[in-house]
C-alpha cells in the first residue's frame, strides 16, 4: 500500500493531487525547480525537494532528479499529474524499475496511445469508431470517386506529409472532387514534394465531446459520462462542461459503454479520457489521453467521485470503487480556465498577484495555487486557476458561473476572467450551440 | 577531476602530500611504500608557487576563530557556498569510516574533491572551484540534499 507520494508536478494539478493524497491520509513530497520554491504546493507538502533551475527540462522533466527526489525522501509512489512527464512512458517504466509505484496505466498503454497511427490502430481493434475515409493514399480521380461516394460528401483531401493546413481541400460533391483532388496534389508537392493524398470524411462543425472512463487494471472498467470541451483556441480547451448540451441520455449510455467495454477489453489501469469529434449523431475517435486530464473537475461535480483519490486507491492495489451501475450524472457542471493572459490578446501576463479573492458559496470550486503575494513565473503554463460551478440544470449553472465570475477577483496579472464574463452573455453559449469553430470565429469577430 | 595520469603516480598522494608541506611548513616530506618512493620538496623554484597558497594561509586562521560566529553570520556566507548542482545524497568521506574529504579550516585547491553526492548510483564528485579554505560544511555526511542546496564555504 502507498505511503508517500512523490508529485511529479507543480500548479493547480500539484496541489491536487497533495489534497486527494492527504484526504486518504498519506503524506506527500513535493519537487519544485528554483523559480516555484514559494509555490503553495510546496509550502503544504510534507517534504519538498528543489530539483533543478527554472527551465522545465532541467526540473520538471528531469527524470534522474525526480528518481533521485523520490530516493531521498522515501517517497513509495510517483504521480505524474498532466503535462510533464505523464504519458511518457519511459518515465513510467524508469519509476516501476526503481520499486516505485507509478500512478497511472500501464507503460504500453500510454506509448500506444501516444503514437497517433497506433492509436487510431488500437481505437478501431477495440471498436471505436474512426474518421470514415481511403485506408491510406489514393491513387486517382476515379478511386477518389469510390471512397467519397462510400463515405459520403463532403469530403476532405489531405496531404499525406501535411500540416498546417496545406494541401487540404474541401469537396462538397462529386462534381468538385476532381479538381479538388489536383488542387490538393499540386499543393503537396509544392509544398512538401509529395503528392501523396487520402481522403476523409470532413467535419463542417463537428463537436469535441470526451468520455472519462477509468479501468482496474484487471478487465473491468467504467464511464463517467461526457464533458464537452468544443470551446477552444488553438486547440487549448477554454470551457469545459458536462453533461455536453448536445447529447442525449441514450446517447450517452451506449457511447459510454462502448468506452468502457473498449477499456475492459484492454485491461487499462486508472484515469483515461478518449476523445471524440462528434456530428450528426455521430463519433470520431480523435485520441486517447492516459493521464488525469484538466478538467477532471467537471466530471468531479457531476459524479460525486474524486478521480485522483481513485487512482492513487487502485494504483496501491486496491480494488477500484466504482461501479457502473451507481454512476449517474447529478446537475450540470461548468469549468473555465482562468489563465494568467490578456483576455483579448492572449499574451501571456506573468507577474505578482497582488489581491486575490477567489469566489465562494453553494455549488462553486476552485483550484488553484495561487494567493496575494504569489510571483507567478514566467516559465511555464499560465494557467492559475480554474473556476468549476454546479448546478442543479444548465441553466441554473450558467447564473452560477455568472455570480461567481462576478465574485472572483485576481488583480496584479492580467486574466482571462473578463473573457468568460464576455462569453456568457453570448446566445449560443446560453443556448449550447456552439462547435470547435465557433470559438475561434467569436475572437475573430472581437477583433473585427 | 579527469586528470590524466601519464605516469604510474599517485596524483592524489602527490596532492595529499604537497598539502601537507603546505600545512606544516616542512620543506621536503619523503614517503616509500611498496618500492614506490615519493620525495616531495619545495624548493627554490617552487617558491615561486608560494603566493597561490599564501593568500589561503592567513584565512585559515581567521575562518578558524570567525567559525562559531559564522552559524550566525551566514546570509553572505551562504550566497556565495558552493551549491549541489543535482538532488542526491551527500558523502563527506570516500568510504564508510574514512575520514572526510576536507574538514572546517582545511586548506583546499581548486578541483580538490570536497565531497560526494550519489544520485541514482551515480556517484558525482563535488569539486572546489576555487583555492581557498572550507570555512564551513554546512550538510551532515549521508544527508539528503536538493539542487541549489549550499553545501560548503570556501572562501
Amino acid at each position: 500500500m502507498i505511503q508517500k507520494i512523490l508529485i511529479a508536478n507543480r500548479g493547480e494539478i500539484a496541489l491536487r493531487i497533495h489534497r486527494a493524497a492527504h484526504d486518504l491520509g498519506l503524506k506527500t513530497v513535493a519537487v519544485h525547480s528554483t523559480a516555484d520554491t514559494d509555490a503553495m504546493h510546496v509550502r503544504l507538502a510534507d517534504e519538498s525537494v528543489c530539483i533543478g533551475p527554472p527551465s522545465a527540462a532541467l526540473s520538471y522533466l528531469n527524470i534522474p532528479a525526480l528518481i533521485s527526489a523520490a530516493e531521498i525522501s522515501g517517497a513509495d509512489a510517483v504521480h505524474p499529474g498532466y503535462g510533464f512527464l505523464a504519458e511518457n512512458a519511459r518515465f513510467a517504466e524508469i519509476v516501476r524499475e526503481h520499486k516505485l509505484v507509478w500512478i497511472g496505466p500501464e507503460p504500453d498503454h500510454i506509448r500506444t496511445m501516444g503514437d497517433k497511427v497506433a492509436a487510431k490502430r488500437a481505437a478501431a481493434a477495440l471498436g471505436l469508431p474512426l474518421v470514415p475515409g481511403s485506408d491510406g493514399a489514393v491513387a486517382d480521380a476515379r478511386e477518389a470517386a469510390e471512397v467519397a461516394a462510400r463515405i459520403g460528401y463532403p469530403v476532405l483531401i489531405k496531404a499525406a506529409s501535411g500540416g498546417g493546413g496545406r494541401g487540404m481541400k474541401v469537396a462538397v460533391d462529386e462534381a468538385a472532387l476532381a479538381p479538388m483532388l489536383a488542387q490538393a496534389k499540386t499543393e503537396s508537392a509544392a509544398a512538401f514534394g509529395d503528392d501523396t493524398v487520402y481522403i476523409e470524411k470532413y467535419l463542417g462543425k463537428p463537436r469535441h465531446i470526451e468520455f472519462q472512463i477509468f479501468g482496474d487494471g484487471r478487465g473491468r472498467a467504467v464511464h463517467l459520462g461526457e464533458r464537452d470541451c468544443s470551446l477552444q483556441r488553438r486547440h487549448q480547451k477554454v470551457f469545459e462542461e458536462s453533461p455536453s448540451p448536445a447529447i442525449d441520455a441514450a446517447t450517452r449510455d451506449r457511447m459510454g459503454r462502448r468506452c468502457a467495454d473498449a477499456m475492459a477489453a484492454l485491461g487499462y489501469a486508472g484515469a483515461g479520457t478518449i476523445e471524440f469529434l462528434y456530428e450528426d449523431g455521430e463519433f470520431y475517435f480523435i485520441e486517447m489521453n492516459t493521464r488525469i486530464q484538466v478538467e477532471h473537475p467537471v466530471t468531479e461535480m457531476v459524479t460525486g467521485v474524486d478521480l485522483v483519490a481513485e487512482q492513487i486507491r487502485v494504483a496501491g492495489g486496491l480494488p477500484m470503487s466504482l461501479e457502473q451501475d451507481k454512476l449517474g450524472l447529478r446537475g450540470h457542471a461548468i469549468e473555465v480556465r482562468i489563465n494568467a493572459e490578456d483576455p483579448r490578446t492572449f499574451a501571456p501576463s506573468p507577474g505578482t498577484i497582488r489581491t486575490v479573492h477567489p469566489a465562494g458559496g453553494p455549488g462553486v470550486r476552485v483550484d488553484s495555487a495561487v494567493y496575494a503575494g504569489y510571483r507567478v513565473p514566467p516559465y511555464y503554463d499560465s494557467l492559475i486557476a480554474k473556476l468549476i460551478v454546479h448546478g442543479p440544470d444548465r441553466a441554473a449553472c450558467l447564473r452560477r458561473l455568472r455570480r461567481a465570475l462576478q465574485e472572483y477577483v485576481i488583480e496584479g496579472v492580467k486574466t482571462t476572467l473578463p473573457l468568460h464574463q464576455a462569453l456568457l452573455e453570448e446566445a449560443d453559449i446560453q443556448n449550447g450551440d456552439y462547435s470547435i469553430k465557433w470559438l475561434e470565429a467569436w475572437l475573430q469577430d472581437q477583433r473585427d | 577531476m579527469s586528470d590524466t595520469q601519464p605516469m604510474q603516480v599517485d596524483v592524489g598522494l602527490v596532492r595529499e602530500l604537497a598539502q601537507l608541506l603546505d600545512e606544516t611548513n616542512l620543506t621536503e616530506i619523503e614517503v616509500e611504500e611498496a618500492g614506490r618512493r615519493i620525495r616531495v620538496a619545495r624548493t627554490a623554484p617552487a617558491i615561486a608557487a608560494a603566493p597561490v597558497y599564501a593568500p589561503a594561509a592567513a584565512p585559515v586562521q581567521a575562518a578558524a576563530a570567525a567559525a562559531p560566529a559564522a552559524a550566525q553570520a551566514a546570509p553572505d556566507d551562504i550566497a556565495s557556498a558552493i551549491r549541489s548542482p543535482i538532488v542526491g545524497t551527500a558523502y563527506l568521506t570516500p568510504e564508510p569510516g574514512q575520514p572526510s574529504f576536507v574538514r572546517e579550516g582545511q586548506s583546499v585547491k581548486e578541483g580538490d574533491t570536497l565531497l560526494i553526492i550519489e544520485a541514482m548510483k551515480v556517484m558525482n564528485p563535488i569539486l572546489s572551484p576555487r583555492a581557498g579554505t572550507v570555512v564551513r560544511v554546512l550538510i551532515g555526511n549521508e544527508a539528503p540534499v536538493e539542487y541549489d542546496q549550499p553545501l560548503m564555504i570556501v572562501a
